[in-house]
């Protein structure tokens, strides 16, 4: 799990920093954002944006947006 | 008979919170208002649009040669004639302008604008839309968003897969823990429908081009800035070389801030032929081409405890976004963050999905989303209460905003007058003693937001500005770009600078609706004006009063310890009222001191660090007595009470229409306002088959109001007139479970929904 204060999770995409640096918070930024690059980014991680959209809007809970931020996570460059 | 009622009545003002008369009323009611649909200029033509009669299809090829033979025909617009711009109010978002207003290959919903016509009378226009051949290639339709999802769905834009248009997530807390915390959880779906906007006056416009390149608009709108901005995007032209002018507007319900065919079309044909073009749509053009309240699907799942403590709640929302954005993007975040209030959730998520479909666009309305969040918010709440056995005011009661509150990450609330609402509501009910055997009531909370903080426009000018400017008589000119659809934002702003400058209304000329003439302002929408233009009119007035003090106190010669003050036109010593002057001798002396210099005050007004909503939010609770015969499922509005704070009134006679208004609009969700489609058709746009609730039915509309004092607001004014769209369907729901024990999930409740509901319960009870 990264730190989120002391090193926080970054968009792989925009390097953009997500509310509180989590990787939950990036995965919401990066469905929220949901343009071409990080749509491509996302199923470049062997995912697909879209059914983990469709998913996460059809069934009550988190699971899309987690499975997300376990990819954003594992695709963290090893410090 | 309405009762009207003031608790916590403050009367430190002169002007303010008092009943004044719309300003502009006698010109309304002797019919010397000039509305668009009035306006007659010299050589002018008229016009009329052909629309589609297909819910998708490419538009192969449009031939008008027919229609330009027809005598009195001066000319014909399509998509070719424009720059092709794709437009919309997202303008910092470019893929959420998705909007040609003549499309140039596609047409996406039935009514969508092909070509537009000219001719020297409207029938002669009406009869050439006949003589213009248009080549489709019909595509399938899709009409509802769960359908659009599909892997298999047609896609209506493309790039947006699964015809997904926008999503919105909100979350604070950690939810799953807060719903391990919870003893009771409860999951339901809701629909909510549309709603037509119905203002009194149809979208209209008249436009005149000139060769030296410039436009002049008359334009029914909400915000003449934005049209301004919008039209120069989409004629290539600068802001600067448009006018556009709306003195007098009849409604906008959230309907009349983006573009529209009546506007485009004018402005595209007046260019081509260099003659004003007027248009102005017939009632059934307003239904099926202009936009609607959005429809939606909601998953509510709410936990409790046992004792009524709300822990966690989520919520999913596909809404139907019909053809294009419009404003739906931002109905689609506000009825999530809606959907929170006005309580205190440990944990909240919301995931909100916006959906492309071949029917008409979606949008904003009175409301902004908060009615369809409220209707399956306040009821699973009613049901909850129900399940636990509990009081449902005082569930409510102990789980509701409070002043100094932080919703999570979104807003913090400075004032907060529910707590005096439900005081007053169970007052109300207990009134009413038992009630008839026919009769229940049902009550429903809610709050709203003061204003947008959202720049999604992306404007460079401040959200709010006003001028004012002192006569050598003592008049005063006050210059706003607010804008005045019938709600009575001239009168507001007239008393605030009356109040500020210590003038009387009568004193005050208001200019508003032309933007040649006054500053640019984001208009009348969520609710703004009283707050944001208020407070940039408060502060212009208040320039101009300190620089006619100055000269006061100069010539005075009193001790500097001493306070002037200006109040009903008389210039003063604080400390002794009875010596000083008049208001328009003290004028005339500064106008000489300032070399004949008029007194200008400027003011403006832009939110900062105010969360992500709005500066500030009023509060609501509403009763309704409920009427159903069990025999037709009729449904009959008794009586009603709302408990109200919208912090500071500033007129109470405005406050009075905007609160009764609200609700007959709110009524007429709860159960009347069907919006049936049929293959992407609507099959009810006209005002017999399309029912809103008349005079006759408005049951009395009592209003307790709770002074509460917002400190970001003018005076302490916030909010009032919109919110009250919000409570009402969900009050009904909740009256009629109560009578029956149905749990209506499904607005508007029609009288065959009812009956379906007592026969299945029927059927239930006897199995």
């Amino acid at each position: 799990m990264s730190d989120p204060i002391n090193d926080p999770v970054i968009c792989p995409v925009c390097g953009k920093k997500a509310k509180t640096g989590s990787a939950i918070d990036c995965a919401r930024h990066m469905f929220g954002t949901g343009d071409k690059p990080h749509r491509e980014w996302v199923n470049a991680q062997g995912l697909s944006f879209i059914d983990l959209m469709i998913e996460q809007a059809t069934t009550p809970g988190n699971a899309s947006y987690q499975i997300l931020a376990d990819a954003i996570e594992k695709a963290r460059p090893k410090k | 008979m309405n009762k009207y009622t003031v608790i916590n009545p403050h009367s430190k003002f002169t002007v303010l919170n008092t009943h004044v008369h719309n300003i502009d009323g006698v010109a309304k009611v002797t019919g010397r208002a000039e509305y668009t649909f009035d306006i007659k200029l010299p050589g002018m033509l008229y016009g009329k649009i052909l629309r589609s009669p297909h819910p998708h299809a490419k538009i192969l090829n449009i031939d008008y040669s027919r229609a330009m033979e027809l005598p009195g025909v001066y000319g014909v617009v399509t998509g070719k004639d424009t720059l092709g711009v794709k437009q919309g109010i997202w303008r910092r978002y470019k893929d959420l302008c998705d909007e040609q207003i003549l499309p140039v290959d596609k047409v996406r919903y039935i009514g969508e604008p092909v070509a537009a016509v000219a001719a020297i009378t409207e029938e002669i226009a009406e009869k050439a839309l006949d003589y213009i051949d248009v080549e489709y290639e019909v595509l399938q339709g899709v009409y509802e968003p769960l359908d659009a999802i599909k892997k298999d769905a047609p896609e209506i834009h493309e790039g947006f897969e699964r015809n997904i248009n926008v999503t919105r997530h909100i979350e604070w807390g950690e939810v799953e823990e807060a719903f391990d915390e919870a003893e009771y959880v409860r999951e339901d779906w809701f629909k909510c429908g549309g709603q037509a906007h119905m203002c009194m006056e149809t979208r209209a416009a008249v436009s005149s081009y000139t060769p030296e390149k410039k436009m002049t608009i008359y334009s029914s709108n909400q915000s003449a800035y934005y049209m301004q901005a919008l039209m120069a995007g989409v004629l290539g032209m600068r802001e600067g070389d448009i006018r556009i002018l709306a003195q007098y507007v009849g409604g906008g319900f959230g309907g009349k801030f983006e573009l529209d065919g009546a506007i485009f079309c004018s402005a595209i044909l007046s260019m081509k032929l260099f003659r004003p073009v007027k248009i102005i749509y017939t009632r059934e053009e307003d239904f099926i081409a202009t936009k609607r309240r959005t429809p939606m699907f909601y998953y509510v799942r709410t936990g409790v405890k046992k004792d009524g403590t709300f822990c966690a709640r989520e919520a999913k929302v596909f809404t139907n976004g019909g053809a294009y954005t419009g404003m739906g993007a931002t109905a689609l975040y506000l009825t999530g963050f809606f959907h929170s209030f006005p309580y205190r959730w440990k944990g909240y998520r919301y995931d909100g999905y916006r959906v492309y479909t071949n029917t008409l666009p979606s949008t904003s309305m009175r409301g902004f989303g908060a009615p369809q969040a409220m209707w399956c918010s306040e009821q699973q709440i009613e049901w909850i209460a129900a399940d636990l056995g509990l009081d449902p005011i005082e569930m409510r009661r102990k789980n509701s905003h409070h002043e100094g509150y932080e919703v999570p990450g979104q807003a913090t609330i400075a004032s907060c007058g529910i707590d005096q609402c439900y005081d007053e509501i169970k007052s109300w009910i207990a009134s009413k003693g038992e009630l008839p055997a026919n009769r229940s009531i049902g009550l429903s909370a809610c709050g709203f937001m003061s204003g947008g903080i959202f720049n999604w426009f992306d404007t460079p000018y401040s959200f709010s500005s006003a001028v004012v400017t002192i006569n050598q008589d003592g008049t005063v000119e006050l210059h706003v770009g607010a804008q005045e659809i019938g709600q009575g934002s001239n009168t507001t702003m007239a008393i605030i600078c009356a109040e500020a400058l210590g003038v009387k209304v009568g004193d005050i000329k208001v200019h508003s609706g032309d933007t040649d003439h006054c500053p640019a302002d984001l208009g009348a929408w969520g609710s703004r004006q009283t707050l944001m233009t208020g407070n940039a009119v408060k502060m212009a007035a208040e320039s101009a009063k300190k620089q006619l003090l100055e000269f006061a106190y100069a010539q005075s010669g009193l001790n500097i310890v001493y306070d002037l003050d200006i109040k009903d036109g008389w210039v003063h010593a604080i400390a002794r009222p009875e010596r000083g002057e008049e208001f328009v001798q003290l004028v005339r002396k500064a106008l000489r001191g300032k070399d004949g210099q008029r007194i200008i005050g400027r003011g403006y007004y832009t939110p900062h660090r105010k969360g992500m909503i709005s500066p500030a939010y009023s509060y609501m609770l509403q009763g309704v007595e409920v009427e159903v015969d069990e025999e037709t499922g009729k449904i009959t509005l008794v009586d009603s009470m709302t408990a109200h704070d919208c912090g500071q009134p500033i007129n109470h006679l405005g406050l009075i229409g905007q609160l009764e208004g609200a609700f007959s609009m709110a009524a007429g969700y709860g159960y009347l306002e069907y919006m049936p489609y049929e293959d992407g058709k609507l099959m009810n746009p006209n005002l017999v088959d399309y029912k809103m609730i008349r005079a006759t039915e408005m049951p009395p509309a009592n209003i307790a109001e709770i002074d509460t004092y917002e400190p970001e607001g003018p005076y302490g004014a916030k909010e009032a007139g919109e919110g009250l769209t919000n409570p009402t369907a969900a009050a009904i729901g909740n009256a009629l479970f109560h009578r029956f024990g149905i749990q209506m999930k499904e607005c508007p409740v029609r009288p065959e929904m009812i009956l379906n509901a007592l026969k299945e319960k029927k059927e239930a009870q006897e199995k």
